[in-house]
């Protein structure tokens, strides 16, 4: 094992391979508190890449209800008791990553589902945890809660999927981060859908190989953002470049999001993969749900989000998610407008920062009637 | 041929059940006994003409992935040769068929692994080395079975599986058109590939090189074949291949063996298997 680091858990860990990372990192936000779960993501992957024979199951994209949703079955909460609890002092990870956790002869603490712990997605886990009692009112975090998670594949820096590959099938590319696994040299062994903690790995049993999430590699090589970014009708996502903590840029929009405002955060950063999808925390969960998912940031990424309506360069990113097919590289803010930019630094979108209001009288002067609001 | 006391046999036939075949001889090396046929049946009286080789299988706990809890303990191998080719009988213990593949599911397999020249100092036993290739003969429970008439389709799989449409099957598609094909091809990327792991295929065996742990390649071209049957308490497999040159009778080699037991998660380099054991091909007619 080598040592490398990994900036989200504060500190050096061990890792099968060498510290390398990419020229630039695909990466995304996606902001939990407006996704409605109506799986418009979901099927727009599922539409253009896994419609084959043996893909039937896959869901490179899904987006599953917490807390008592999972797909596969359980995929987060065994892992979690199998690793055991772990301690963060301040921003610095002092438990065992899955890495540092492995048994003898694995090179990852993993498990693996079987082909019933895929077969119910989204069954019956749209349920609140707590009672609804008479006289409850709402306040934040809500006594009874439960929220919706969309999940692809992490694109992580230290991906597990690639370490457990005894064959060195799965790799990372250089000019983009992106993982993928060679379908020329697969033998399907099965050891990456037991070793991703994030279970975005899964097998083919008609070609004997498994496949995964590929970012819509072909699409971001044209400087486009993938097809569930751009397929969601709740605008949940941005996808783009985030850079490590010290490298930060605060007109990228993933990096002003991720390191300089802190509101967006990696999901299961103990795991220790550096996962490169970030959420922002769903504001109305109680906090040590937050804390466990999303690390010690939770806290202090929800009371920034909170305070969006009246933080001008936040609430004027947030408006960029969901606006253009581009991938945006750089924003800016210019008083009530924001501007993204494409990776030829050409203005993709332009928004205004608040939609202008109208406000139509209920009582008609000219023809001398009440309108309705039906069409 | 060498002959064992008559109460030793006794103890031996006790000791491997009813599944043993009556004519009980082994011996310290795999001999590949001269035969003017090589039966791709394994249960053909013809297999008893070559003497039995018992094999312990050890853990693969050298590099990881590894398997540090053991499955199957024993392999039992016969070889006859007709002067061209070379067949093993591999035979072996394994409770539950394991031969459907799927997430969390695993087929029982083997392979036969032998130098590539049979050197005086074979490579490492563990698939070879840099610059010493081994080559492998390699058998599959779900390969059989596709080759046994299994359909290829999900629902032989999975009974119940519930598919509403595939692309490739719209009404537009004109069923085998270029067009079609192209368009199932691109769901399939490992097919599209050449690499078939799975689906209908002529042979359940595939031959393939290794110069070290992680570095196994499918050979230019598959020229063994085999045929594997269940028996009630396990496996019986006939693997066929060319004779290695240079391996002229009263020479030996080296080979060793490998079983992977499905039930049990083995894949890959989780498995049972021996190490290097002496291959004898035996003079005479």
């Amino acid at each position: 094992m080598a040592r490398v680091f990994n900036w989200q858990i504060g500190r050096e860990m061990s890792y099968w391979y060498p510290e390398s990372r990419p020229k630039r990192q695909f990466a995304a936000v996606f902001d939990i508190n407006k996704c409605i779960a109506c799986q418009t993501c979901t099927l727009a992957c599922k539409t253009t890449w896994t419609s084959g024979r043996g893909q039937e199951y896959m869901l490179w994209n899904n987006v599953e209800t917490k807390p008592y949703g999972f797909y596969p079955l359980s995929w987060d909460v065994k892992l979690l008791e199998t690793l055991g609890s772990g301690q963060w002092r301040g921003s610095v990870y002092e438990g065992k990553t899955i890495f540092e956790s492995a048994p003898a002869g694995e090179r990852v603490l993993g498990w693996k589902p079987g082909s019933e712990d895929y077969a119910y997605p989204n069954t019956g886990e749209d349920d609140c945890v707590g009672r609804v009692d008479h006289g409850l009112s709402l306040s934040l975090p809500h006594l009874s809660w439960f929220f919706y998670l969309a999940r692809i594949c992490n694109h992580c820096t230290y991906p597990a999927c690639l370490a457990s590959c005894p064959r060195a099938s799965i790799y990372k590319r250089q000019e983009d981060g992106i993982v993928l696994l060679d379908q020329g040299r697969c033998r399907g062994y099965q050891e990456c859908v037991r070793a991703c903690p994030y279970k975005k790995v899964f097998y083919n049993p008609m070609t004997g190989t498994s496949e995964k999430c590929i970012a819509c590699y072909p699409k971001i090589e044209q400087g486009l953002q993938p097809q569930c970014f751009v397929n969601c009708i709740g605008k949940i996502r941005m996808a783009g470049w985030v850079s490590t903590s010290s490298q930060a840029r605060p007109d990228n929009p993933i990096d002003y999001l991720v390191h300089v405002r802190k509101v967006a955060l990696p999901l299961f950063p103990q795991f220790g993969l550096e996962p490169n999808v970030y959420y922002i925390p769903p504001m109305h969960v109680p906090m040590p749900f937050l804390r466990q998912m999303f690390g010690p940031g939770a806290d202090h990424a929800v009371g920034v989000y909170r305070n969006a309506s009246r933080d001008p360069d936040l609430a004027a990113l947030l408006c960029l998610f969901g606006s253009t097919e581009s991938a945006v590289e750089r924003w800016r803010r210019d008083g009530e407008t924001v501007t993204g930019t494409n990776d030829k630094g050409v203005a993709a979108v332009r928004v205004p920062v608040r939609e202008p209001v109208f406000i139509r009288p209920a009582f008609d002067p000219k023809f001398r009637v009440i309108r309705t609001n039906c069409p | 041929m060498k002959k064992v006391a008559p109460a030793y046999l006794a103890v031996l036939l006790l000791a491997c059940g009813t599944s043993c075949s009556k004519r009980q001889i082994t011996t310290a090396e795999v001999v590949a006994a001269a035969s003017s046929t090589l039966p791709p049946d394994p249960q053909h009286p013809a297999w008893n003409n070559a003497p039995e080789f018992s094999g312990p299988l050890l853990l693969q706990d050298l590099v990881e992935p590894r398997l540090m809890t053991p499955s199957t303990m024993l392999i039992r191998v016969r070889a006859l040769t007709n002067g061209t080719d070379i067949a093993f009988r591999l035979q072996w213990l394994d409770a539950t068929l394991d031969d459907a593949p799927g997430p969390g599911r695993f087929a029982d397999g083997c392979a036969v692994q032998l130098p590539r020249s049979p050197a005086d100092e074979p490579p490492a036993p563990q698939m070879g080395e840099l610059g010493r290739p081994v080559e492998i003969i390699f058998w599959r429970a779900d390969w059989q079975a596709a080759v046994n008439g299994r359909p290829d389709s999900i629902q032989s799989l999975y009974p119940n599986a519930a598919v509403d449409h595939y692309p490739f099957q719209a009404p537009s598609a004109e069923p085998g058109s270029a067009g079609q094909q192209a368009m199932a091809r691109r769901y399939a990327p490992a097919e599209a590939l050449g690499n078939r792991r799975a689906g209908p295929r002529k042979s359940p065996v595939e031959d393939l090189v290794a110069q070290g742990p992680g570095t196994l390649a499918p050979a230019a071209e598959t020229r063994s074949d085999g045929r594997g049957i269940r028996s009630k308490d396990g496996w019986l497999v006939v693997l066929r291949r060319p004779l290695p040159s240079d391996f002229t009778p009263g020479k030996r080699t080296q080979v060793a063996f490998a079983v992977w037991q499905g039930s049990h998660g083995e894949a890959g380099a989780r498995k049972m298997r021996t190490g290097w054991a002496p291959l004898l091909r035996q003079a005479g007619p």
